[in-house]
């Protein structure tokens, strides 16, 4: 409950601080550009023509929902990774501001234990997150079915995996945040990270580049422990695609973001148990 | 008070290794799930390929018809397909022929013999007692509006047998005539022991084999570059007509007939089963009319399904489309493997169910 109160207290922060603003205005931004840059001719419900950026998709006359599933999955492979990186431009220096001389001492003085204001920081970016994610996923989902007349929930779908792959990669900028108060340390923490988990979720197909022996054993045993975070993003598209979808992995990979996350965040609390400010 | 912080700091170190090892162990186990392979696309009739082409000239066994008038120096015609020259030139009704020893080792093929019943395997065995195995003979199956033509492998047959009590001549230089004495409605010829033509009207029956043997030069409805797919044929405009229902109101029959003089069908069967309906006509402003009407109908009746919740008819046209290009347009139709397999799948329960029948047999 501690924990809750810490993570509504940083999303008034947030507010207060025009942080939402900021990135409402981004997500925003971002819609804006790709509606002025699509332009579809639906005709009864088939799709007669459909140009992105002046070049044609396709002329055949078929099913518009058929027809556009490339563009669906185009548009939540962008709702995934362009979500999650600006994701961690956004919030990189959420954790160093709350850590900020001053306010870590207000925050040590309450009635909270360490561990909980850990957890609380964690919630309350993820829930920023997700929300900037949702506005996002569902503006574009609501984008394209004024454009076409479908309705394809994949973007959103899209976006809700981009928040679950956050979850490991803010855990690990919240511990790094913990070894120095950088904004800057925090976002490459995040950005490796990302690109560890993106290696991970394809580290079967990768694992033939190296020599077989203790080169690919190494490898392997590296990337054990790291979430896929690719998968998350090729279901994300799959989703979009109505693509047919193997649930127990998915929910594995999920369940493994999370767990994560969760060991990130323990070695977090461990670091701030022994920090003194 | 340090000591109880350096416990807490180990206890925390501890869940931190405990749920790195979890998380390795759960992504290791999701990843042997694996996820979905990519499904390859169905791919769509449209030319002859390789074998087909093998296939085609290995049928042509007929000598080229003496060509009269034509200059000797005149490039040799081609042999001729027996059972393309049975079929009746600029028919008023669809032929469609059907590979039939081809769509018996196809992946429907099985789905469909391992649905067969009792009754259907005793109907099978009495035709091997008379010498012809259904399953391994029968080449080719040709539905024409008089009747059949079946291509096949017949050495073994007493025709005699098979048609007992018909009235036998022999007809042509190497052809038997069978005629029901009794009505007069059905009538089949026996050509070399290789091709069967049956139907209730002796005299299209006798043209047939006239057809072949070439005292009746015409040109086959299908021609031979056009015999690719387990299944083809063409269908003319006016037979078009029977497709609209009775009762729609317009004059959508008429209409259709008009725009689409012709319909040209394959079917690749072996694995997915996909259709093309290449569409004809005079009219191309027309042409293109029904094209994007057609575009049209699928499209809603797609959405429709999907929002009634008819998840198979919203898959079965999530493979359809109607593609441009050339003289008409191409309607294309798909039924994937997996799909083929849903729809049979209980009925080889209900076959695997029957008395005495142990369960699990007669799956493909």
């Amino acid at each position: 409950m501690s924990a809750l109160l810490v993570a509504g207290d940083l999303l008034r922060e947030a507010r207060s601080r025009r942080w939402t603003l900021a990135l409402a205005g981004a997500v925003t931004l971002a819609l804006v550009m790709v509606a002025l840059g699509l332009r579809l001719e639906v005709v009864d419900g088939a799709l007669a023509a459909t140009r992105l950026f002046g070049g044609t998709l396709d002329t055949d006359i078929r099913s518009v929902d058929v027809a556009l599933r490339p563009l669906f999955a185009a548009t939540s492979w962008l709702v995934f990774f362009g979500g999650t990186l600006f994701g961690i431009a956004a919030v990189s220096d959420f954790a160093p501001s709350m850590l900020a001389p001053g306010r870590v001492e207000h925050l040590l003085s309450l009635p909270v234990q360490r561990w909980q204001l850990l957890l609380g920081t964690f919630l309350g970016v993820e829930a920023l997150v997700l929300g900037g994610a949702l506005y996002g996923g569902g503006g574009m989902a609501l984008l394209l079915l004024a454009k076409t007349g479908v309705w394809n929930p994949g973007p959103v779908l899209a976006a809700g995996m981009a928040a679950v792959a956050f979850a490991p990669v803010y855990a690990v900028m919240l511990g790094a945040t913990l070894l120095a108060r950088s904004a800057a340390l925090s976002a490459a923490a995040g950005f490796l990270l990302f690109l560890a988990g993106v290696v991970a979720g394809k580290r079967d197909a990768i694992s033939p580049v190296f020599k077989p022996g203790a080169a690919r054993a190494m490898f392997l045993m590296a990337t054990a422990p790291l979430p896929r975070l690719t998968p998350l993003a090729e279901a994300g598209a799959d989703l979009a695609q109505a693509k047919p979808l193997a649930v127990w992995p998915l929910l594995g990979f999920v369940a493994g973001a999370a767990l994560f996350a969760a060991a990130a965040l323990a070695l977090a609390a461990a670091r701030f148990e022994r920090k003194d400010f | 008070m340090a000591t109880r912080s350096a416990r807490r700091t180990g206890l925390w170190l501890l869940a931190a290794a405990l749920l790195l090892a979890a998380t390795a162990l759960v992504a290791m186990l999701s990843e042997e799930g694996g996820p979905v392979p990519a499904r390859a696309a169905v791919e769509f009739p449209t030319q002859l390929r390789g074998p087909e082409y093998l296939r085609m000239n290995r049928r042509a066994t007929l000598p080229p018809l003496p060509q009269a008038g034509s200059p000797a120096a005149a490039p040799p015609e081609r042999k001729r397909d027996p059972l393309l020259w049975a079929l009746p030139p600029g028919p008023a009704g669809a032929v469609v022929v059907f590979e039939a020893n081809a769509l018996r080792h196809s992946r429907l093929g099985e789905l469909f013999l391992g649905c067969l019943g009792e009754s259907e395997k005793k109907d099978l065995d009495e035709l091997r007692r008379m010498g012809i195995d259904p399953l391994k003979d029968v080449d080719r199956v040709a539905v024409m509006p008089k009747g059949l033509a079946v291509s096949g492998f017949f050495d073994k047959v007493s025709w005699d047998q098979v048609f007992h009590g018909f009235a036998r001549e022999r007809y042509g230089s190497e052809s038997v005539l069978y005629e029901d004495p009794g009505r007069g409605r059905f009538a089949a010829a026996v050509w070399r022991s290789q091709l069967i033509v049956l139907g209730p009207d002796p005299d299209a029956v006798r043209a047939a084999v006239d057809r072949v043997e070439g005292r009746a030069p015409a040109t086959p409805p299908i021609a031979e570059d056009a015999t690719y797919g387990e299944v083809y044929g063409v269908v003319p405009g006016e037979a078009l007509r029977a497709l609209v229902p009775p009762g729609t109101p317009g004059d959508l029959a008429r209409r259709l007939a008009e725009v689409a003089s012709r319909v040209e069908l394959h079917a690749d069967a072996m694995s997915d089963v996909a259709v093309t309906a290449r569409v004809s006509g005079e009219d191309r402003a027309a042409l293109e009319d029904l094209a994007r009407a057609l575009g049209a109908a699928l499209a809603v009746g797609r959405m429709e399904a999907r929002a009634s919740g008819e998840r198979e008819l919203a898959e079965l046209l999530d493979h359809a489309r109607v593609a441009r290009g050339g003289e008409g347009f191409s309607l294309e139709l798909a039924l994937p493997a997996e799909l083929l397999e849903r729809w049979f799948a209980g009925c080889r329960d209900r076959v695997g169910a029957e008395p005495g029948r142990p369960a699990g047999e007669g799956r493909p």
